[in-house]
């Protein structure tokens, strides 16, 4: 992945390798499933620790008051997180990377045969990464057991990879940030 | 002899009440670049003051971002909980 710059008009770009986008979609896709099963209990508080950090509880000592807090926004919230997902997912262009980039050829990085894909992105999407970034980020520390110290506490095969994935999203995260931050 | 109506209860008089708070707690996810984002973007502060609170939060834990009545501040927990920072609300301490 290349970092996002800002053009004149606001909007922000990036190229992507294929196999990042796959992976974006791979990550989001399983977002929106874990939203949607949130969805259906969402009247009282998820048992999923993932689900709990995606909806905190709004009040620290009183669990009452937190209750009612989560019956009258969490659906509100599962909707938007939902909504950005799906923005972020349709930012991805389709299937096909190869017709999407009419100037990827001018441009070096190719892998796997297949052309580096430029993702642009205006102010709605921007928020909407911003947000299903850190939806993603949360989800995958509380899968890597990160303690609040930030210490990973996950091993066992598929560790290092949900590990890579996790700094990546953060990276990625980061270089939007900066890009928008002026 | 019909009975007295209730005396007004001081405790529901907004004027006597310690005000709301909305609290930022630290977490090891957030990066801290976003998290300042986030408090000027939605605040509408200034770079240095949503810095200065950004570091309170990674440096003592947790923050207040904002004062006010409940209301206005379950509307801004609800807010920072789209953001997916760990935002919770409280009376204010004594």
């Amino acid at each position: 992945m290349m970092r996002f710059v800002q053009d004149d008009s606001g909007n922000v770009a990036a190229t992507f390798f294929p196999v990042e986008i796959d992976l974006l979609r791979l990550a989001v896709s399983q977002l929106i499933d874990l939203l949607d099963a949130a969805a259906s209990h969402a009247l009282g508080a998820s048992a999923d620790p993932a689900v709990r950090r995606l909806l905190p509880d709004a009040y620290h000592d009183d669990a009452a008051a937190a209750a009612e807090f989560r019956r009258f926004t969490a659906d509100g919230l599962i909707d938007r997180k939902e909504a950005n997902a799906r923005i972020l997912l349709a930012s991805l262009g389709d299937e096909d990377y190869l017709g999407d980039d009419a100037d990827a050829s001018t441009r070096g990085g190719a892998r796997d045969d297949l052309p580096p894909v430029t993702v642009l992105l205006d102010e709605t999407a921007v928020q909407s990464w911003l947000r299903t970034l850190t939806d993603l980020r949360l989800t995958l520390a509380e899968r890597l057991e990160i303690s609040p110290d930030g210490v990973q506490h996950l091993t066992g095969d598929e560790a290092p990879f949900l590990a890579n994935v996790y700094e990546w999203l953060g990276m990625v995260q980061e270089s939007l940030v900066h890009a928008i931050d002026v | 002899m019909s009975l007295p109506s209730p005396l007004p209860d001081l405790r529901d008089a907004p004027l006597l009440e310690r005000p709301w708070v909305t609290v930022v707690w630290d977490d090891p996810v957030n990066l801290m670049s976003y998290v300042a984002y986030v408090f000027r973007s939605y605040f509408g502060i200034a770079a240095e003051e949503a810095e200065r609170l950004m570091l309170q939060v990674h440096n003592n834990g947790r923050a207040v971002v904002a004062v006010g009545n409940r209301e206005e501040m379950e509307r801004h927990v609800e807010a920072l909980h789209d953001y997916g920072l760990w935002a919770t609300l409280s009376r204010a301490e004594e």
